[in-house]
């Protein structure tokens, strides 16, 4: 799959702004940011499911075929064979009034035209494979007499169900705890290996993103800030929004107290999010960032390469600028 | 989505705002005095002087269509206003105090849901004579358990919201949190229900009448007029067809607002519908 | 030394649940199963554990929500389970709470103002403007927010609302159930920053509960972990990092990322 210069617009605001994005078969990706910055925006692009008053301009290729203008009908068609998402909310995606069974056996009679004994055969090897404990008696199960993680199996079952070659997952482990979320990151690490299935994985959660994906996206205000190999980027974090994010999260070095007996302080950003129509012109993260200059108001920073695949768009990497301070990485 | 609203609120309101308007124009003018009977002038079809004729004692069918519509208006919103009232009362402690309290309020709701209004305006009126007071009593009695009932489940949901929680911690009691969050938070379910409610309360008020035990002569109401209509309804059919159109637009019109604005306040009801 | 800030004894809570079967008497569940513990003034305490352990529930008791089936919570020496109506409304002024979600914990037709001081109100201290004033400032906003209507915030910012209003009475002890889980770890972090602050500002004892060790790592002086119900470990955070005795409390550090 390959998006490349995608733009969503809504009335005055845009969502997402020129994302190129390309996904090998196998890959995973991970994509993170504060709420409302863009991320699932930029997983309903691959999945052609953009509310309809969002204008969708660039390119979206599935295999080589154009898709960003495609009719619904074509898309539909793509949905669950090729391309497969599961939801953040575990219990709003399951119908309450269906067994669980019966919801992953319709898109297999619908989509591949299985009897139902072979469909049922089917998911009964899907939520095995997803690890549900007692497959047989959950297949007559309701959603709400399962527990919220076993939802999630469902769900990945479900998505699984058609053998997609790609799997977007918005937030499947927000609304877990986090033994939860952790086993979930696992299974759905260990299915991409074993199909070759390609994920995306969408989080404001490094810890996850960092567990999940071999390469990731850090998105602010529509843009992608930052990218590249996800330990790298952790590791060596070069846009001082990605830096932002990774000292925020609370570790062991913000542990314990300082020398005056005082408790050791977390990095912050300082502000919120602005509102997508209020967006500064020129760097998006100005504003909010601690290592602004001269050049960040007014004008927008390009994506610079980095070496090893990383590149982060942001004034202090760029030549243009270079000897203006320094850009400190991770400690 | 916003911006665009229900054609039931749309066409609801518009036929409210025609019986109210009509309601309270008779207050300052009516083509002619309603109760004035002029024999020699009975059933006079309609034209320039009597635009939808006389009645068998000849009094203007206009004049009488539109008191009568400000009467009924009248009781339903007295009766609507009481009952709703009390069955607010009732359902925010039953929701206040839970246990035996609220089990014991809603099942007395139960027993009374299943009351029939007629029955109990007929007790009502073998005991102390026909009279509007008690059409206007029975009918704010058969509204108590509604409202109540409709009051606890709402207030149920709000009792669980953590801002509910925030006041006990603040050390606010029961009494004091249905008063500060409770109750300006189920205002919504609680008007749209005032409304449709209002429409039943019409309809009962015109049964009422019909029977004999509503608006008493000489003072008109829709219900009997429809009564008074049926013994004549060969010679005169529009005696009765009048009234009960009156009927159908003023019930119609109050249900359809009801749905509306319960399409506008609770988005969740109108997908499910949908 | 004069009595704990806060002491529970052997405290139990217990649901029951729905009837099975007509016949059987209801299955019932022990949401909280004999836990202790001690509070210091000026102390802060992590409850960590996964979903459905009991924090919340023992908050709910702590707060006085509910009264436990078994043992008793003793606030400042005195059972809060014992104090009459009016006497327990004087003690809230003492200790308050944060909720989780920033989006419900504030009446969405109340003006932030009112919200604040409502804790002011229903003990019978003086609604002072004043007090809610300062209490804005401690929290990092503005006297004229208090005119402003929730939605007219960002989530952060009615979580520091919320904090504002819990602390507008200056308790002694200050509990907040999932008080950051809600947030961006941005916002997360300027929040946990705020709570320190205060903390160490007013001399608070604070009980942060959660499921991220991580997050009551940064915060907490102890941590207890719940699992089921039961308090299963007990410890000096660096003590309980360094050297978890139970699996559950490792696998909890694992999944906060703590540990891989
Ligand atoms: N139908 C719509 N009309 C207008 N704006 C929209 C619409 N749908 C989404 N947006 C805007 O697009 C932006 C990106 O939203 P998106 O859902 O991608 O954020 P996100 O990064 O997934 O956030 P979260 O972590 O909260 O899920 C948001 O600011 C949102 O307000
Ligand atoms: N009012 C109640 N009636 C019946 N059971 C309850 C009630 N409140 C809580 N429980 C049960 O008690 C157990 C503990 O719940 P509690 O809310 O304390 O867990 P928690 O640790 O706060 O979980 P979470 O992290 O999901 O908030 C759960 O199994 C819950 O279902
Ligand atoms: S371009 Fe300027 S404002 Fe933007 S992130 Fe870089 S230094 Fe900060
Ligand atoms: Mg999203
Ligand atoms: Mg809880």
């Amino acid at each position: 799959m390959e998006l490349s210069q995608v733009s969503v617009g809504f009335a005055g605001a845009v969502a997402l702004r020129k994302a190129s994005v390309s996904i090998a078969p196998g890959a995973r990706l991970g994509i993170v940011g504060e709420s409302g910055c863009g991320k699932s925006m930029l997983g309903l692009c691959l999945m052609g499911m953009v509310p309809d008053a969002g204008q969708v301009t660039g390119s979206i290729r599935l295999n080589g075929q154009e898709l960003v203008r495609a009719p619904e009908r074509v898309w539909r068609r793509h949905r669950a064979r090729d391309v497969a998402m599961i939801f953040q909310e575990p219990m709003a995606a399951l119908n309450p009034l269906k067994r669980v069974g019966d919801t992953v056996m319709e898109p297999l009679m619908i989509h591949e035209g299985l009897s139902r004994s072979t469909a049922r055969a089917r998911a009964l090897a899907l939520f095995e494979e997803v690890g549900l404990p007692d497959p047989a008696a959950r297949l007559r199960q309701y959603p709400h007499e399962i527990s919220g993680g076993q939802r999630q199996r469902v769900l990945i079952a479900l998505a699984l169900a058609c053998n997609p070659g790609l799997l977007v997952a918005d937030e499947p482990t927000t609304a877990l705890d986090a033994n939860v979320a952790l086993r979930i990151i696992d299974l759905l690490v260990r299915l991409s290996e074993s199909r070759n299935m390609a994920l995306v994985f969408i989080s404001h959660d490094l810890a996850a993103v960092s567990r999940a994906t071999d390469q990731m996206l850090v998105m602010y205000g529509g843009d992608i800030v930052e990218r590249g190999p996800t330990a790298q980027v952790l590791a060596e974090p070069r846009h001082p929004y990605t830096q932002g994010l990774l000292g925020a999260r609370p570790g062991l070095e913000n542990r314990g107290r300082t020398p005056d007996g005082r408790r050791k302080r977390l990095v912050t950003i300082p502000g919120t999010v602005p509102p997508l129509h209020d967006l500064p012109q020129g760097c998006r993260f100005s504003g909010r960032c601690g290592q602004e200059f001269a050049p960040c108001a007014r004008q927008r920073p390009q994506p610079t390469a980095l070496g090893q695949g990383q590149e982060a768009a942001c004034h202090l990497l760029s030549p243009l600028h270079a000897g203006h301070g320094t850009c400190r990485g991770a400690a | 989505m916003s911006g665009r609203l229900p054609v039931n609120l749309i066409i609801g309101a518009v036929l409210v705002a025609l019986v109210v308007g009509v309601a309270a124009l008779s207050l300052i003018w009516t083509p002619h005095d309603h109760a004035a009977m002029t024999i020699r002038n009975r059933f006079q079809p309609a034209d320039g002087v009597y635009w939808l004729g006389t009645d068998q004692l000849g009094r203007d069918i206009v004049s009488q269509l539109m008191v009568a519509a400000r009467n009924s208006m009248t009781v339903a919103l007295v009766a609507v206003l009481i009952g709703g009232s009390i069955g607010v009362m009732f359902g925010l402690l039953a929701s206040a105090l839970g246990g035996w309290v609220e089990d014991l309020i809603m099942r007395v709701a139960d027993i009374g849901f299943a009351f029939p209004a007629l029955l109990f305006a007929i007790m009502l009126s073998a005991v102390f004579g026909p009279s509007l007071t008690i059409a206007v009593a029975a009918i704010a009695f058969i509204n108590i358990p509604v409202f109540a009932r409709v009051t606890r489940a709402s207030a149920n949901q709000i009792w669980m919201r953590d801002y509910v929680a925030a006041a006990r911690a603040a050390g606010h009691g029961r009494f004091a949190i249905s008063r500060d969050h409770i109750l300006p938070n189920i205002a919504a379910p609680v008007i749209v229900q005032g409304t449709i409610e209002f429409a039943v309360a019409i309809l009962a008020e015109a049964a009422l009448s019909y029977l004999g035990l509503g608006a008493q002569p000489p003072s008109p109401s829709w219900g009997r007029m429809l009564s008074e209509a049926q013994t004549l309804m060969f010679m005169a059919p529009h005696l009765a067809i009048y009234p009960g159109l009156c009927i159908v637009i003023a019930v119609l019109g109050f249900s359809l607002l009801g749905d509306g604005l319960r399409d506008i306040t609770d988005p969740r009801l109108k997908r499910r519908r949908a | 030394m004069s009595a704990p800030l806060l002491q529970l004894d052997g405290v139990s809570r217990r649901y029951r649940m729905p009837r099975t079967a007509l016949l059987r008497p209801p299955p019932v569940l022990t949401a909280v199963d004999d836990v202790s513990l001690t509070l210091n003034a000026g102390q802060t305490l992590g409850i960590v554990g996964e979903s459905g352990s009991g924090k919340s529930t023992l908050a709910r008791m702590i707060m006085a929500f509910e009264a436990p089936d078994e043992g008793a919570v003793r606030f400042q020496g005195a059972g809060l389970n014992r104090l009459s109506g009016a006497d327990l409304r004087l003690a809230r002024r003492r200790f308050q709470m944060v909720f989780q979600d920033p989006f419900g914990s504030l009446d969405p037709r109340r003006r932030v103002g009112w919200s604040i001081a409502e804790p002011l109100r229903a003990t019978g201290a003086e609604d002072s403007a004043a007090r809610v004033t300062q209490a804005l400032y401690q929290v990092g906003l503005r006297a004229g927010d208090a005119q402003k209507y929730p939605h007219e915030f960002s989530g952060g910012q009615r979580q520091r609302i919320a904090i504002a209003r819990a602390i507008v009475t200056r308790p002694a002890l200050l509990v907040a159930d999932e008080a950051v889980s809600a947030l961006d770890v941005s916002v997360q972090a300027q929040i946990l920053n705020l709570l320190m602050d205060l903390q160490e500002e007013m001399g608070l004892a604070m009980i942060f509960i959660s499921h991220d060790l991580a997050v009551v790592a940064c915060i907490c002086d102890r941590i207890l972990v719940m699992r089921n119900g039961k308090s299963i470990e007990t410890g000096d955070t660096g003590a309980l990092i360094a050297a978890p005795r139970h699996d559950y409390t490792r696998s909890l550090l694992v999944a906060s990322g703590i540990e891989t």
